[in-house]
């Protein structure tokens, strides 16, 4: 083996595949950067030129564009609040609080010393576990899977929030959310509403961007002013780097579930790096700070999900069982130069496996490196009046989401769970819960299927190692909490108990009653192992939205409550939000009626020249620079645009 | 943005200087054009992955040296990309339809949502693929003898009843075998795993995952390979699998168990006509029929020129699995054949899928 890794090295060193690696990089923290875009695109982007390259020039090159996606995709979470990727959602939580409070620097800088550690330490985890990777993978049955995905759910409960029933809720409709589709077991497609769009579920960039990006460009825009208030500019890097330091052990923990997560197929870069979040959260002491801002929030998922990433080459190239939709691409283009993935790699092209380990550390180091240069003059971008911003930053998410499909229901999702993300954002309704629900509902409802049906007795999975330790990972918050409930319960009884009035955020609450019921009452009819999942999750649901819904009405809880929102919501804040809302959504009904261009320039003109009150020739010159760039990434990225109907 | 500039301004004039230098001479008809593969399915599956590959060898081998990319439309199973080409295509030659076994078979059961219609196109190309029945030596199965007296319960890890596995399952059935079939898996690849792992017994594999996956544990004594899933010719023939030529077909296999031909019976047509549309011709690549013929021609010259191109012989190996491109013109028929089922083996096949398997149309 060492003589692989030195030969690897010799082979990877040639100038032509360092440059190849470079235009990699480049191309990856790009589309990094680019809101709700990642992997695919950026393995998409590449794949034409890999055919005039050798194999291993056309490795490092992939290599180095999938290594750095996610060092760049913070950028974009941290500044704009929009998610640079699915897998970066967590630093819109956490980055995002810290940017408004004048700390982008600060922020930006843990991301990327935590990213960089965590691809170095995938890096080592791929060189190490070649070798032993096989028994490893294989000692996870379905069993184990399943429960690994259940902990991954119950990691959403650290992240309720103050009210514990929301976040469950929230959790639940997650889950529920992520039941849209083709079921995992049985041949029915379930709340699709006889479209042929929701007939493959909904996707996750798309609910990334909605739930998170829309609604924060919204609450943004309703706030009015610069992303942050502060008047100095982003000091704090070296505070940024000292958190990472002593925070290490942290990073480490991150890097590991992201390394993990990407090594077993089932599980994913988004919920990888959301579980981290979750067990840095369920791990604190001290959670008071977490979603406005807790410099640890950012610092586990950032390791993680570069980690990810290493992890997914695992599988991929030991088993041709690719983890991920880029992964699987690589793997194409693998088949083509004649590399066959399997067990036989690692005895026929070890040098390879090494150059992509080599390719993925350098590009890792290079590509922080990079982002930590380029960072203090993005960082600005945070004192620019974010009513400029917000026509190019919402333009570009509207591209992304329609890259999905390509078909109009792409627009409308987005719209429609930008507006449920707002909703919740204003009504206290986490959103992390939801979202961990969505991503792990399909393993979670597959793996628990798959085990049933494959190990008939209860007693053949329940009592297999792997399980009683994951169970006993999974229970042991659970009977904690409860012991600390009764011994806190005397104290509590005694608290005055206040009395909240009817708010308009009570109709949230009866709405998201009337969803789950809704839901209840059709997936009674499923097919049985259709129905598996959706009963009783939405039952559950019903109940909890229920009680929800009589407190606020008796006054025993609040309808309102923006916990991530440090400062409150400014008087008139929803209602400014509620038009920019409609404004959005007349902007998509006007794409799909003439075309993405068209659209796009009459908006922008309008808009900057009614609500931000520009020089009318200031507001031409912006939609006109919008349109040279949507057809400069058509040509470059190749990108589809929504054509119109009248066209 | 600066830096998104340079980055894009280089990459204009990398793919700039990379379509340049092509289309001298007579202007042939798709010179300078653009064509779009357009790929109902997502990116990274396997129709996905061949795509790309045959991307820059349509453009060296079409006349005109057009530039070729891919464009992913997935949804619904392959059935929103389809419809959408069906309703969309403009018929110059300058979008292509790619098509798999899971485009075809919703289109033969009669799936409501299907508003498209082979008939309706040309084909430019097709090439399939076999598959490799293998089960755990636990089993106690030796050969394909012994299928029907195995040591343990048989059971098998699927994906979806109304997918590819529908042969499969079928299968099982000709055979009269006594498996248990769950579903639930997201992949082969995941599937095998499980058959790996000890949790299924029986598993397919197409022969090339067969061959580079499955054999060293074939070598290892920890898989048995019992039957190929045989190849149908141009003819409606089932051959051998040629790239699994020792193994027997099912056609072999019904005959050592049953001491009979299946020749005649219902579920011996349906799966039939499902190891042909879902295998040997599993591949294709389609245009709207009002394409005018020269672009036609240009297309099937550029099979043709594949064909005897070495870089495309040498590196098709791996990812057209070792089957050969067939010209579209040649095979037409016997696809378009192959996609019509009498309706009592439709018939059959929906109530195999309502009564065994559960599944609602």
């Amino acid at each position: 083996m060492p003589e692989a890794i030195s030969a690897a090295l010799a082979l990877f060193v040639d100038p032509h595949r360092l440059t190849m690696m470079l235009l990699g990089i480049l191309v990856g923290l790009v589309i990094g950067i680019l809101p709700g875009m990642g992997g695919i695109v950026s393995v998409a982007i590449l794949l034409p030129f890999m055919v005039q390259l050798d194999a291993f020039a056309a490795l490092a090159m992939v290599t180095g564009s999938l290594a750095v996606v996610h060092t760049s995709d913070t950028i974009t979470s941290v500044l704009i609040g929009a998610p640079g990727s699915a897998a970066s959602v967590t630093s819109v939580m956490e980055g995002h609080s810290l940017a408004r409070q004048g700390q982008a620097a600060r922020a930006l800088s843990a991301a990327y010393l935590s990213s960089l550690i965590g691809g170095l330490i995938g890096a080592l985890g791929l060189t190490l576990s070649i070798p032993i990777a096989r028994p490893l993978v294989l000692s996870f049955g379905s069993p184990e899977l399943f429960m690994l995905t259940a902990l991954g759910v119950s990691f959403a409960g650290s992240l309720l929030g103050k009210d514990t029933r929301k976040g469950l809720a929230a959790g639940l409709l997650g889950l529920l959310l992520g039941t849209v589709g083709p079921s995992p077991t049985a041949a029915e497609v379930r709340f699709a509403f006889n479209q042929v769009y929701l007939s493959d579920g909904l996707d996750l960039a798309i609910v990334a961007l909605g739930i998170f990006g829309i609604a924060e460009v919204v609450s943004l825009l309703a706030r009015g002013g610069a992303v942050a208030q502060r008047t100095q500019l982003g000091r704090g890097w070296l505070q940024g780097l000292r958190d990472v330091f002593e925070h290490r052990w942290l990073v480490l923990r991150g890097s590991l579930i992201g390394m993990w997560a990407g090594v077993l197929p089932a599980i994913g870069a988004t919920a990888g790096t959301l579980m981290a979040y979750g067990h840095v959260v369920a791990t604190s002491r001290d959670r008071s700070k977490f979603g406005k801002g807790d410099i640890r929030g950012i610092i586990a998922p950032e390791a993680a999900n570069n980690a990810v990433e290493a992890g997914d080459l695992v599988p991929t190239l030991l088993f041709s069982v690719p983890g991920s939709a880029p992964t699987a691409m690589i793997m194409g283009a693998l088949l083509a130069y004649g590399i066959v993935p399997g067990p036989r790699i690692v005895t026929e092209h070890l040098d390879l496996i090494y150059t992509i380990v080599w390719s993925f550390a350098a590009s890792n180091l290079i590509g922080a490196a990079i982002m930590f240069a380029a960072s203090p003059a993005l960082a600005r971008l945070t004192y620019i009046p974010f009513n400029r911003l917000a026509p190019a930053v919402l333009l570009a998410m509207v591209v992304a989401a329609y890259q999905e499909t390509q078909h109009v229901g792409d627009l409308v999702t987005l719209v429609a769970l930008g507006i449920l993300g707002y909703v919740m954002k204003a009504s206290g309704w986490p959103r992390g819960p939801l979202l961990i629900g969505f991503v792990l509902a399909n393993p979670l409802e597959r793996y628990y299927h798959l085990t049933v049906n494959l190990y008939l007795r209860p007693e053949d999975w329940l009592l297999r190692p792997g399980v009683l330790i994951l169970g006993a990972l999974l229970l042991a918050p659970f009977v904690w909490g409860g012991v600390r409930y009764a011994r806190t319960r005397t104290m509590r009884a005694s608290a005055i108990v206040e009395r909240h009035p009817i708010e308009p955020a009570t109709v949230v609450s009866a709405l998201i009653f009337l969803v789950f019921g809704y839901a209840w009452l059709v997936s009674r009819d499923f097919l049985p192992g259709a129905a598996l999942m959706p009963v009783p999750v939405a039952a559950a649901g019903t109940v909890l939205s229920a009680i929800q819904f009589v407190q606020e009405l008796r006054g025993k809880s609040r309808g309102a409550g923006e916990e991530d929102e440090p400062e409150g919501t400014p008087p008139g804040g929803h209602s400014r939000a509620a038009a920019h809302l409609l404004g959005f959504v007349l902007y998509g009904a006007l794409i799909w009626i003439v075309g993405i261009q068209i659209a796009s320039v009459l908006a922008i003109v309008v808009y900057l020249i009614l609500m931000v009150r520009m020089r009318w020739y200031w507001a031409v010159g912006y939609a006109a620079a919008a349109v040279v760039a949507l057809e400069l990434m058509a040509r470059v990225l190749g990108l589809h645009f929504p054509a119109g109907i009248l066209r | 943005m600066r830096r998104i500039v340079v980055v894009g301004v280089l990459l204009a004039l990398a793919s700039w200087s990379l379509g340049a230098g092509a289309a001298q001479g007579q202007t042939p008809y798709y010179a300078g054009k653009t064509i779009e593969i357009i790929v109902p399915f997502g990116p990274g599956g396997g129709t996905d992955i061949e795509s790309r590959f045959f991307a820059p060898f349509f453009e060296k081998h079409i006349a005109g040296n057009p530039k070729v990319l891919v464009r992913n439309m997935p949804g619904g199973g392959s059935i929103l990309g389809a419809n959408f080409y069906a309703q969309n295509a403009k018929p110059d030659g300058t979008q292509i339809l790619a098509t798999s076994g899971s485009t075809v078979i919703p289109f033969m059961l009669g799936v409501p949502q299907v508003r498209y219609d082979f008939a309706q196109w040309k084909l430019i190309k097709v090439n399939g693929v076999g598959g490799v029945i293998y089960v755990s030596p636990k089993t106690g199965v030796k050969t394909a003898a012994d299928l029907l007296k195995p040591g343990e319960k048989l059971v098998y890890g699927g994906i979806s009843a109304t997918a590819l596995d529908l042969t499969v399952l079928l299968l099982f059935e000709i055979l009269g075998l006594d498996v248990r079939s769950v579903m639930g898996f997201e992949g082969r690849g995941p599937a095998r795993l499980a058959f790996e792992r000890g949790e299924t017994n029986i598993d397919y594999q197409t022969t090339p995952a067969y061959l580079t996956q499955v054999v060293p544990l074939v070598s290892e004594g920890k898989a048995v390979p019992v039957m190929s899933m045989g190849f149908v010719n141009d003819r409606g023939q089932m051959l051998r699998d040629p790239a699994a030529p020792d193994l027997p077909t099912p056609y072999d296999v019904f005959q050592t168990l049953h001491q009979r031909k299946p020749d005649g019976l219902i579920r011996w047509k349906a799966y039939q006509s499902m190891v042909a549309a879902g295998f040997a011709f599993q591949k294709a690549l389609w245009v709207p029929k009002a394409t005018p013929p020269e672009a036609v021609t240009a297309l099937l010259e550029s099979i043709d020129k594949m064909g005897r191109d070495p870089q495309f012989r040498a590196l098709s190996r791996n990812v057209l699995e070792g089957y050969t491109v067939f010209r579209g013109d040649r095979l037409e028929p016997a696809v378009l054949r192959s996609m019509r089922m009498t309706l009592d083996v439709n018939r059959y096949i929906l109530n195999l899928l309502q009564t065994k398997y559960n599944v609602r149309f």
